[in-house]
């Protein structure tokens, strides 16, 4: 042993295998001869690199030592001590690891003790980290934050609500701050129905990032977050039902879609944007009674709700639910024209199928279907068809019509499946070609495919790229500073919409809306 | 743990710019960005894998490319396009290895990808993650360029 006599004046090879050996074997007795060569090191860059390795890899069984050298004179050899302290999570060093933090001014030096400190995560250092939730340095602070969120302080829950309220400031909401992330994430640690209630409550704030970061962290939560939402839609404001209801539909909970059905008993459901939501919201969670409440829907009258309705019910489709729609839809008055045109419109193939056995419904379908102008959706029926085969279904196939390839271009962008099977037969029956996205990305890779477009129509709220950042990307791109876009938002604040304005929308249109007057809006827009 | 990751990239970007190229960039506010998407003229990205999964950008506005470029060739400039293309995959393997190195010293081991250099201007690349990605804007007296940081 004794490998480190002379070290310095070894071969490079040698002095690599040496090190080496050290590092595995972890003997204490090397120590005073690795610290010598921290403090002077021998100048080759990766020699001092492994120094530092095999120092760390002998000091990770050698609590005492370290707490030794988190004051030692040489600042190598402290931040050495302080990252090993952390990696090991040594518990004996929380306490003169805290005193360091509390006297340290340089920030770097600070954040290497607080990350310390947090991989230790002893209870201890709460005070250390609450100390600093208002240092001026945002990457400190949400150091903070995260490790008082791991370390479940009651006592910071406060001031993690108070940073969500500030950053709703008129100053402030544009931007969403690293440390509001945090705060959310920390706040959504805690299973407690306060917290759970105050995310709740933000649900609808200012700032488009911040609201899909609590929707997240909501849905991630799952079950705990339904009784808190159920009572948010109960006394919230049309805004919070609408986003109440769309968090349920993602939880996917089972109680969720009870209390959605217990809000339409009790006559919460009158406004058309809520339940228009709250269908959705069905669809996705599909419960026996949130099926039967969906089936109830098939009696709206508004053409896009019903898509909503149809929509939910194409993904739990159920002989029941068929023999109820069948004799609607073979009824032939008002009402099954429109549930042939939704099921048509919004691509219900599975319906489709089931519905079309009954010759009466088979025949309200057709005439929907020959209506459409829409190519993608005549294929995808005249595929159905095909299927079903017979020669009823080879009849109608010889009725659909052949769609002219149109060349006017038109984009819509929206994350709900209904809405955008809307657009589809709104825009197909202008007499445009439609692509359509779930979200502003997807919208902006077809620009960039360089389809030139007369027309986009996008909702605000999306996932992943939202609308305002598509508007902006839009009118930054070459050739479509002028095309028109249409936004179509329940948004009721005005801020929100002078910010559209700011981006370069040429037009709203306010959910809910009547397919004509989304349509006048495309015909008045492109001055057709 | 997202800005106990970050802060060696910050290190390590200003430490390589102003080693390579002369470069002190000022850093600015960190944002969590409205999208997965990384805007630029010039972009270098890397995958990490390891302790956590994702991918790092860095995009630099063309004024601020050209510069560095300058800084670190001089006069010898053949052909800018090809030279800003290799200077910004050289720029970001540095930086993504000494990040690395600087996280390893803290127990985190990482792996990084050869970068892969995009060129455009105004063009986009797509980060693949659900989780918000955290942006770091710096500034230089010749344009700006962002940092972004996407783990799962």
């Amino acid at each position: 042993m004794a490998t480190l006599d002379d070290f310095r004046s070894k071969e490079f090879l040698d002095q690599i295998m040496i090190l080496n050996e050290i590092s595995g074997n972890k003997d204490s007795g090397d120590l005073p001869g690795l610290i010598d060569l921290l403090k002077t090191p021998v100048g080759d860059t990766s020699i001092d690199y492994m120094v530092v390795n095999a120092l760390n890899a002998v000091l990770s069984s050698n609590e005492a030592t370290v707490i030794k050298g988190l004051s030692d004179p040489h600042p190598g050899l402290r931040t050495l001590c302080i990252r090993v302290a952390g990696e090991h999570g040594f518990r004996n060093a929380a306490g003169p690891l805290a005193e360091i933090a509390a006297a340290e001014t340089d920030p770097d030096q600070l954040m290497e003790v607080l990350n310390a400190l947090a991989r230790i995560a002893a209870p201890s250092a709460t005070p250390v980290f609450r100390a600093h939730l208002d240092h001026e340095d945002p990457f400190i602070k949400s150091a903070c934050i995260e490790a008082l969120g791991r370390l479940q302080d009651e006592a910071s829950i406060d001031s993690f609500k108070a940073m969500l309220v500030e950053s709703e400031a008129p100053d402030r909401y544009e931007t969403c701050d690293i440390t509001t992330w945090k705060a959310v994430e920390a706040l959504s640690s805690f299973q407690r129905d306060d917290t759970i209630g105050f995310l709740v409550e933000k649900l609808h704030h200012k700032n488009p990032t911040v609201r899909r970061i609590i929707t997240d962290a909501l849905t991630a939560m799952g079950k705990p977050t339904v009784p808190l939402l159920l009572q948010a839609f109960e006394t919230g404001d049309t805004d919070t039902r609408i986003l109440a209801a769309n968090v349920l539909g993602f939880v996917r909970d089972r109680a969720g879609a009870d209390g959605l059905v217990a809000a339409f008993d009790k006559g919460q459901a009158d406004d058309a944007n809520v339940r228009y939501a709250m269908y959705e919201a069905l669809g996705r969670i599909g419960t026996m009674k949130g099926i039967i409440c969906l089936v109830d829907g098939l009696h709206e009258t508004d053409e896009l709700i019903l898509m909503a309705v149809v929509g939910g019910l194409e993904r739990h489709v159920n002989p029941g639910m068929i023999s109820t729609m069948t004799a609607m839809v073979a009824k032939a008055d008002d009402q099954s024209d429109r549930l042939a045109k939704a099921v048509i419109a919004t691509r219900a193939t599975t319906l489709f199928d089931a519905l079309y056995e009954n010759a009466g419904a088979g025949d309200a379908l057709m005439d929907a279907l020959v209506q459409s102008r829409d190519p993608e959706i005549i294929d995808a029926f005249r595929a159905v068809l095909a299927d079903i085969g017979g020669s009823r279904a080879e009849e109608d196939m010889l009725r659909l019509p052949q769609v002219d390839i149109t060349t006017r271009q038109a984009l819509a962008a929206d994350d709900s499946r209904s809405m955008c099977a809307m657009h589809r037969a709104i825009l197909t029956d202008l007499g445009f070609e439609p692509s359509l996205a779930s979200n502003g990305e997807e919208a902006y890779d077809h620009i960039e495919q360089g389809i030139q477009f007369e027309v986009i129509i996008t909702d605000m709220n999306m996932p992943v790229m939202d609308g305002m950042e598509l508007v902006g990307k839009v009118r930054n791109t070459p050739g479509y500073e002028d095309v028109p876009i249409i936004m179509v938002t329940t948004e009721s604040e005005a801020s929100q919409q002078s910010l559209a304005s700011k981006a370069g929308v040429t037009a709203f249109v306010t959910k809910p809306f009547k397919p004509e007057t989304l349509k006048a809006k495309i015909l008045e827009v492109t001055g057709g | 743990m997202d800005v106990e990751l970050a802060k060696p990239f910050i290190k390590a970007a200003v430490d390589v710019l102003s080693t390579m190229a002369f470069v002190k960039p000022q850093v600015g506010k960190p944002y969590v960005k409205k999208n997965t998407v990384a805007a630029g003229d010039v972009s270098g990205l890397v995958g990490i894998t390891g302790e956590r999964n994702g991918s790092v950008s860095l995009s630099f506005s063309k004024g601020c490319a050209v510069a560095i470029v300058k800084n670190m060739l001089g006069d010898e400039i053949d052909d800018i396009m090809q030279d800003v293309k290799d200077a910004v995959g050289e720029l970001t393997n540095m930086i993504s290895g000494q990040a690395r190195a600087g996280l390893a010293e803290r127990g985190y081991v990482f792996q990084g990808s050869t970068p892969t250099v995009i060129m455009g201007d105004g063009h986009t690349i797509s980060h693949m993650a659900k989780t918000p990605i955290m942006a770091i804007p710096f500034t230089t007296p010749d344009g700006h360029f962002t940092i972004e940081f996407c783990f799962e």
